[in-house]
């Protein structure tokens, strides 16, 4: 019984494709094997007929004459088959010896022919051969001489890509440490300046505060200033008495420049008939005479309190007077002095 | 063998007169319409006994199988090596060995056209191989199915041959391997190729390719058993 294996074994041995000791194994086991050779004969002869899914196709006719033509060249170098062999009887032998000679040499002879022909179309395969081997190898070695210089320049490309890329990388990481240490940085000055913004808004509130204080102060001092400055301006005057019989007469002017009007104080003068008046005079060296102050009488008891205005614009008071005036007043002084201040 | 094919019929341009017999070459262009339906018991027989006067030196017997067998040993050279002048040459080689072997040939373990054919394509295979051009062969092989090959050289008005019954059987028995089979058949024949580079082009495991050439021959020459 053949199995499966060797059946396979049979297979691929009819098909030449068994090698080395897979096949000297195998020819082992089938020069044991009567059925195991009828099925590889079967198997040769069913791979030979694979010749046939080709076109036949009729060689040349010169070939035909070229193998007759061998086969005659070769025919005594045939190698006989056994039941064609005859020997002659050893009586026979030396007889024949001289024709035995000659053919042998004439055997001889057309061995070496046929040896020299078949050297000389060997000798042309194996220079054919041997063109195409060079051939080959030499084609080879261009495409490996070009296979390397290929590489070469791709491997020269990678390494310049590399370098690059590693520049690249190097500048990116500098560039990211940059970036990362001024994040810090800024952060850090984030923070300061908030805190410092906080403390300068606190400021700003103080000062605002401050302001609004200094502002009031400022008005009020103002206001005391300017109080302070109308008073500075002020003129008093204590005018005295220039009557003999009433000498405790007093009186006391208040000018107000700014308002060009003043107060008039008197105290202890004497009652004035009804057809007289007191006359307020006011000295001003810009003019030739005393202006008019307007005219004024007094209680029984002497005293009066009169507003008065100048008649003219007074820049520089150097004296108050008041005289005795008929009434309704005089534009220039006609009676005697009651008071005088300066 | 059942499956014994017609060379006679496919590769001889000269028609015997009657089996076993010495016949005059007739002219190529006879050959078509003188194409014999001789059985293939009956061929098996007619190349032993030719063989049989081979093995002794006749020389007519040696011109009569060559004109049987030169055909299908040339187309198929030819397909292997794919280069006439070169097929010649192998052909030129096969049948000097088969002249000078020929006292060796067992007939009765052997069939004379496959010895023929195994003498070729060894040559065939060798050539190829020695040359290291088995890849730009393939690649510039005809088609990849067995049995649709074409070939420029083919000789005018061979339509008998190609079209033999025999060479259509063994066709049509081929078509019946799935594709796969055919094609590793092909390779193993044709291609000179070794198992792993076979498995290598068809690009499967080796023991796929094993078995797909074992369960191909064994169909094929069942097949080839079956025909009447």
């Amino acid at each position: 019984m053949i199995d499966e294996r060797q059946e396979e074994l049979a297979s691929l041995y009819a098909l030449d494709l068994l090698e080395g000791a897979e096949s000297a194994q195998f020819e082992a086991a089938l020069d044991q094997d009567p059925k195991l050779q009828a099925l590889v004969r079967e198997l040769r002869d069913a791979a030979a007929a694979l010749t046939y899914t080709v076109q036949a196709t009729l060689p040349p006719p010169a070939l035909r004459n070229r193998v007759l033509s061998a086969i005659d060249t070769a025919a005594s170098s045939r190698e006989p088959a056994p039941d064609t062999i005859v020997r002659p009887p050893a009586s026979l032998f030396r007889a024949y010896l001289p024709w035995l000679a000659a053919a042998c040499f004439a055997l001889g002879a057309g061995w070496l022919a046929a040896l020299y022909s078949l050297s000389r179309t060997e000798f042309s395969l194996t220079r054919t051969q041997e063109n195409l081997a060079a051939l080959a190898l030499k084609s080879a070695g261009n495409q490996l001489e070009a296979e390397r210089i290929v590489a070469s320049h791709q491997l020269t490309e990678l390494n310049n890509q590399l370098a690059d890329t590693s520049g690249k990388l190097t500048a990116a990481q500098q560039t990211q440490a940059e970036a990362d240490r001024l994040r810090l940085l800024a952060q850090s000055d984030s923070m300061a300046l908030r805190e410092q913004l906080a403390g300068v808004r606190a400021q700003l509130a103080d000062g605002s505060q401050r302001l609004a204080a200094a502002t009031s102060e400022v008005a009020t001092l103002t206001h005391q200033l300017k109080s302070q400055g109308d008073l500075a301006n002020f003129k008093i005057t204590t005018l005295a008495s220039m009557l003999n019989n009433s000498p405790q007469a007093l009186a006391v002017a208040v000018w107000d420049p700014a308002k060009q009007e003043g107060v008039l104080q008197v105290e202890k003068l004497p009652s004035l008939a009804a057809d007289k008046e007191y006359q307020l005079w006011v000295v001003d060296p810009q003019y030739p005479i005393p202006v008019d102050g307007g005219v004024f009488t007094v209680n029984p008891a002497g005293a009066a309190r009169v507003t008065f205005k100048s008649k003219q614009p007074v820049n520089v008071i150097n004296a108050f007077a008041v005289t005795l005036e008929r009434k309704g007043g005089v534009p220039k002084a006609e009676g005697p002095f009651v008071l005088l201040g300066k | 063998m059942a499956i014994m094919l017609s060379y006679l019929a496919e590769g001889s341009a000269y028609a015997l007169a009657a089996a076993g017999e010495a016949a005059e070459p007739r002219p190529r262009g006879h050959m078509t319409s003188q194409v014999t339906t001789e059985p293939s018991d009956s061929r098996e027989r007619v190349d032993a006994r030719l063989m049989g006067r081979l093995a002794k030196g006749d020389r007519q017997a040696f011109a009569e199988l060559y004109d049987r067998f030169s055909g299908p040993l040339y187309g198929m050279a030819v397909r292997v090596v794919n280069d006439p002048t070169e097929a010649q040459d192998i052909v030129h080689d096969a049948f000097v060995t088969m002249w000078s072997k020929a006292a060796t040939f067992d007939v009765s373990r052997g069939n004379a056209f496959t010895w023929a054919v195994t003498l070729v394509r060894n040559r065939a295979i060798d050539r190829v191989r020695s040359r290291r051009r088995r890849a730009e062969l393939l690649a510039n092989a005809p088609p990849a199915d067995l049995g649709y090959a074409t070939d420029e050289h083919a000789v005018t008005g061979s339509d008998a041959l190609t079209q033999s019954e025999d060479a259509r059987m063994v066709r049509a028995a081929v078509a019946t391997l799935p594709g796969e089979q055919r094609r590793a058949l092909e390779l193993a024949f044709f291609g000179g190729l070794t198992q792993e580079q076979i498995a290598a082009q068809l690009r499967e495991p080796l023991g796929t390719v094993k078995a797909r050439i074992r369960r191909g021959l064994l169909k094929l020459r069942e097949s080839l058993a079956r025909r009447p």
